[in-house]
């Protein structure tokens, strides 16, 4: 997304930005009048990014929850003792208790973390999908123009005017409800974001002379794309994606607040906010956790996505390694060496 | 860097902001239009409005739709009024645009009419106008929903004698027949027959002012009115589906008066809770293994726990229940108490059905609609939870209003296993025939199955009057939760009326689907 | 230009088609409408007697074609409902919903750019991490839950505010407004940042510097325009989700917009209404799109001539 297609920059070049290739790249502010005698590992380059490595521990700690979590939790979020009501958090009850209870006596750590896992299954694949299909689809159609690219844009207009919500209440009522369900809704209803963008991006570099050059010299369209679209328009595509992750983790609270969602018993972090709202004015915590958890899921993602984004990128590359005070005069607008 | 105080002034077209403006300016800026539409201002109407906000926008105003809950709330002894209206604290039937009527023989009422009532328009209220509006709701094209909800098919022929009084004649005897005449609203003889009419008129103490379809619905006071005249001139009713919102209006000093608010947001300031005569309850269909052995169903009854949902889920706001209908209609058995959950007995009676073959592994669907109650989902969360107890493998499946539908009448949708349904029940007629014939007939709309005996049990108890048929309809109930199960009831509910500190109204049992606005007065607070 | 623009809409009558199809279709899959529309205790024969009436006891395809034959004469039938025309309560309900989308558009854009020029200026100082961190949150709040804690704090607690409601001056709309803002304004933030930060260091901005620009000018004239492409395919994006559906905050404040009607209908199994809805909802969709278009071509000569047929 903060990809400029008709940016004449570096990358744009450059058919192959390579993650590990630190030469220094001909614009490169920094590294040109000092090559880096080595590459720089990612974990050096996020060791040097506070924000990304706190990001980065964030969603390790949510994957970890959501992969482990069924396994050590046992039946523990879904116990229910009615006596043990709207309890709020505090260290009294145990571990369970830390965060309080909902209104049936559950423990909310142990939901937080049962919720992690359905809202990962939700949203990741939906993402993945939608990114995969809409992205294919979209260089397709932006690399070969003319009809099949009307027709794909076409296909996208439809999509995009079509209400997500009958989707929702078809695949609900007429189709068992199931996480395989919503992830199918979210997913074709997210294609034609990425199907546009990755068909801009497409046919501007369909113009450009590697792209031509390697037409003449005879290779496939879809080894064309792959090998000097997909590189290029890759960047763009991921951080669509995260900003995508928080929409459709935010759409499917969204569709539980109209009683459309993920179904209980199961438990999603948007279905708990969703089916928190009414207590926020008497017992806080159920509502706002998972919507906590939501948000700084979602940020680090951000974070860790602009993070990589620049990591992977020669031109910005130096932000990342230079030192601070570099960085610091750089970030007055002077130009650094 | 310098804040950008305007764009660039020379050369360099500003491209950027160009586009962002055209983008902006796609969408048509038609002014306020919208959020000005109404002069009288946010109060909606300031000094001597009554203001309430229901919980969504009547689909119509027709009367002959009145037993809709939305279109009952505005419409009903408001707009338009009935021949007969029961008490629905005393369960009487009292006189409104019918002073008096009796039985001249087993198939004949005569009602004596009121007079020097005029309709909304001027025009009088004559037989003329009453044998109308029966027929209309029973007989038109109107398909009004009263006609199936009272009358479900009874033939009645309607003859006016003279300009005050009306002949009703039944093909059947019908005790009855004043009941479910109360269910019917007046309208003038010119009203239409081949649709629902938007606006209509009557003879009640206020009239439509204005309809602003989606923003509001304003009264106001019918000055010929024959009665009393209500103490506030005009009214205007708004819609908020979000409970949370209608109690922070009230809180706010935006309206007076509120349909459903969630206990979460009642105070004693801003609500009032009042038996609203809803039961709920579990329909297990028995047509269906495991729940077709009676001994599972009666296991389900006694594993739940309806004391501790009736208060931790419902707030208080309820009482466990043990029978369809609450004390005060007709066939009520006080004898009939929610017994403590006993888990090992229960969990004995699966096993012996187990043992005898009966399939209790089998998956059960527990069906409830979303908006059902406050904290339904909950409530099928509880009830699952408290059924896998047992050992029975339970799936929740939360529906919207029309698929539950398809599950609560027949015909029932094929092939959908077993389903425990969660119902809530109002009986708004005060007599116990409404349910027994809707719930626990064999063939009953809403019945999944039934015996024999206590068909008869019925079809008897519905040709008695008086005490008797009080008795006999008890025994009905307490025959439902011995030899059939089944009803797992859960409870009686209450209903939280919001009320700000600045009227004085007490809620009733009818206040859910009829909401008097001249029986709500201003508070006096200087202590008058 | 018009040649582009005559061309796009007539490529886009048959996705229109396909989109009236596809609702008409997917709308009978949710089930029967009698039910919701009889009182539960109406005879088989009552049940018939409104089906057909209402044409419901028909097959689905002719059905469609009854319809489709509808829409040519532009009857789009009546709801079921409210017994009211579907097409009269749909444009009832269309320009609440644009004043919103609007509005909110217009907010979103302004600020994103100044925000985001700002945040891009000095990438990776403390503003911009302090910038980037609040619109990164803002962008994954749950909605309802931001609007029901705004009628809490400033309709309730401080009592700024109404809680709800179309009838006053220009406080009715802080809180709707408000609501919808966060999401567009948080995602487009990151986005005119981003493509900011790449603006600001590519070459032609260091030869524009060298030659003397000021800085303002080198900004919001050289860098912006080329920054404007991604901002503007983001914002028109959001806008059409704006269009599509504000049914949650017009549900709370009782906004008594398209997205409600919408949902309503959907719920209420009110075939007419719905398809209306859609119907106009897709047109004012594929308009957008093509006036989207229509701006990247003034933006970019290249796009117009690469511009698909």
């Amino acid at each position: 997304m903060t990809a400029t297609p008709q940016d004449p920059g570096p990358t744009a070049q450059d058919p192959g930005p390579a993650p590990q290739d630190p030469g220094p790249a001909p614009q490169d502010p920094a590294a040109a009048p000092r090559p880096a005698p080595r590459p720089a590992r990612w974990w050096t380059l996020l060791g040097g990014d506070r924000f990304a490595a706190a990001a980065a521990v964030v969603l390790g700690l949510v994957l970890t929850a959501a992969l482990l979590g069924p396994v050590l939790l046992g039946d523990a979020a879904e116990r229910q003792d009615l006596r043990a009501s709207l309890r709020p958090p505090s260290l009294d009850h145990g571990v369970l208790g830390l965060l309080g209870t909902d209104v049936l006596g559950r423990s909310m750590l142990a939901r937080l973390i049962d919720a992690a896992g359905t809202t990962l299954s939700v949203a990741l694949p939906a993402v993945v999908c939608s990114l995969v299909i809409g992205s294919a689809i979209g260089m397709w159609a932006g690399y070969h123009g003319g009809l099949r690219e009307s027709a794909a844009m076409r296909v996208a207009d439809v999509i995009l005017s079509f209400p997500s919500l009958l989707l929702a209440v078809v695949a609900l009522y007429v189709f068992t409800p199931s996480v395989a369900n919503l992830v199918l809704i979210l997913a074709i209803t997210r294609i034609p974001v990425y199907l546009r963008t990755a068909r801009a991006e497409a046919a501007e570099l369909r113009s450009r002379l590697f792209v031509d050059a390697a037409r003449t010299f005879g290779a496939g369209s879809g080894a064309t794309i792959y090998r000097h679209i997909l590189p290029i328009t890759l960047p763009t595509l991921l951080t669509v994606a995260t900003v995508d992750f928080s929409f459709v983790m935010l759409t499917e609270s969204s569709l539980s607040f109209l009683g459309i969602g993920i179904q209980p018993p199961d438990v999603s972090w948007g279905l708990m906010v969703a089916q928190g709202r009414q207590y926020l004015q008497t017992a806080w915590w159920i509502a706002v956790l998972p919507g906590v958890a939501i948000v700084i899921t979602t940020v680090s993602a951000t974070i860790i996505a602009a993070w990589a984004r620049l990591a992977t990128d020669p031109a910005q590359r130096w932000r990342l390694t230079a030192p601070r005070a570099r960085r610091a005069r750089a970030n007055r607008g002077e130009t650094p060496s | 860097m310098q804040p950008p105080a305007r764009p660039p002034l020379r050369g360099g077209r500003p491209r950027a902001l160009a586009a962002a403006a055209a983008l902006v300016a796609l969408t048509p800026i038609s002014a306020c239009a919208v959020a000005n539409s109404d002069d009288t201002g946010t109060t909606g109407g300031g000094e001597g409005t009554l203001r309430i906000v229901l919980a969504q926008e009547p689909p119509t105003l027709d009367p002959c739709d009145a037993s809709l809950t939305a279109t009952g709330a505005v419409v009903r002894s408001n707009i338009s009024e009935p021949l007969i209206e029961r008490d629905p604290t005393s369960g009487e039937l009292e006189p409104l645009l019918a002073t008096e009527w009796h039985r001249t023989d087993p198939t004949t009422w005569r009602l004596d009419l009121r007079s020097g009532v005029t309709f909304h328009d001027g025009q009088p209220f004559t037989a003329e106008d009453a044998a109308f509006s029966i027929d209309r709701a029973v007989h038109s094209d109107v398909a009004c929903n009263v006609d199936g909800y009272v009358f479900g098919g009874t033939e009645l022929d309607v003859q006016t004698d003279g300009a005050a009084a009306l002949t009703v004649t039944t093909a059947e005897p019908d005790p009855v027949l004043p009941l479910r005449l109360s269910f019917i609203e007046v309208v003038p003889r010119t009203t239409s027959t081949d649709a629902k009419v938007r606006t209509p008129v009557g003879t009640g103490p206020y009239a439509i002012d204005k309809w602003e379809t989606g923003v509001s619905i304003a009264l106001r006071r019918n000055d010929s009115y024959w009665g009393d005249a209500p103490a506030y001139p005009r009214a205007r009713y708004v819609w908020r589906s979000e409970p949370s919102v209608r109690a922070a209006m009230i809180d706010n000093g935006e309206a007076e008066l509120s349909a459903a608010l969630n206990p979460e947001d009642a105070t004693e300031d801003n609500s009032v809770a009042y038996p609203n005569n809803e039961t709920t309850a579990l329909r297990l269909d028995g047509t269906q293994p495991p729940l077709d052995d009676i001994r599972v169903r009666k296991a389900i009854g006694m594993v739940i726990d309806q004391g501790a949902i009736a208060d931790v889920l419902f707030a208080g706001l309820a009482d466990p229940a043990a029978q369809l209908v609450p004390d005060g209609v007709v066939g009520h058995n006080a004898d009939l108490r929610a017994a403590p959950p006993d888990f090992t007995a229960a969990r004995a009676l699966v096993a012996d059905a187990a043992d005898d073959g009966v399939p209790t592994g089998k998956r059960i669907s527990l069906i409830a609609r979303n908006g059902q109650f406050p904290r339904v989902s909950e409530t099928a969360e509880a009830l699952q939870y408290q059924m896998a107890r047992l050992g029975l493998n339970v799936r929740i499946q939360m529906t919207d209003s029309a698929a539950h539908l398809e599950y609560q009448l027949r015909p029932f949708p094929k092939g959908a296993g077993p389903v425990a349904l969660l119902i809530m029940h109002g009986n708004q007629t005060g007599d116990g025939a409404f349910t027994t014939s809707q719930y626990l007939l064999s063939d009953g709309p809403q019945s999944t199955f039934g015996t024999a005996a206590l068909d008869e049990r019925i079809a008897a108890a519905g040709a008695l009057s008086g005490d008797r048929r009080q008795d006999a309809f008890a025994a009905v109930f307490a025959a439902q939760n011995d030899d059939v199960a089944q009803y797992v009831h859960l409870a009686h509910m209450r209903g939280l009326l919001g009320r700000s500190a600045d009227v004085r109204y007490e809620p009733n049992s009818a206040t859910g689907d009829e909401l008097r606005l001249a029986d709500v007065r201003p508070a006096h607070r200087k202590g008058s | 230009m018009v040649t582009f623009l005559r061309k796009r809409v007539v490529s886009s009558a048959i996705p229109l088609l396909f989109v009236v199809f596809g609702v008409f279709c997917l709308a009978r899959l949710t089930g029967d409408p009698v039910n919701l529309y009889l009182p539960l205790s109406a005879t088989p024969e009552q049940r018939a007697e409104f089906a057909a009436a209402n044409g419901l006891d028909q097959p689905v395809l002719v059905q469609l074609w009854d319809y489709l034959g509808q829409i040519a004469r532009l009857d789009f039938g009546e709801s079921l409902r409210t017994g009211q025309s579907a097409a009269e309560m749909v444009f009832a309900a269309f320009p609440a919903t644009l004043q919103l989308a609007a509005v909110t558009m217009l907010i979103a854009v302004a600020g994103a750019v100044l925000i985001g020029c700002a945040a891009a200026y000095r990438p990776n100082s403390p503003a911009d991490r302090v910038c980037s961190f609040l619109s990164m949150t803002a962008a994954s709040i749950p909605d309802f839950w931001f609007a029901i804690m705004g009628v809490l704090v400033f309709g309730v607690t401080l009592g700024w505010l109404p809680t709800s409601g179309v009838t006053g001056g220009a406080e009715v709309w802080v809180l709707p407004i408000a609501t919808l803002l966060i999401r567009p304004f948080g995602v487009l933030v990151q986005v005119v940042r981003g493509a900011m930060v790449a603006a600001l260091t590519a070459p032609y901005t260091r030869v524009a510097r060298s030659k003397g620009a000021s800085e303002k000018r080198v900004v919001f004239g050289h860098a912006l325009r080329n920054a404007a492409m991604p901002a503007l395919t983001v914002a028109g994006d959001l806008a059409i989700g704006l269009v599509n559906g504000a049914v949650v905050v017009e549900t709370i404040f009782g906004w008594p917009g398209i997205g409600k009607l919408m949902i309503d209908s959907v719920l209420q199994r009110d075939f007419a209404v719905l398809q209306a809805a859609v119907l106009l909802t897709a047109v004012t969709i594929f308009t957008l799109n093509i006036l989207i278009d229509a701006c990247y071509a003034l933006l970019d000569a290249r796009v117009r001539q690469a511009a698909p047929a």
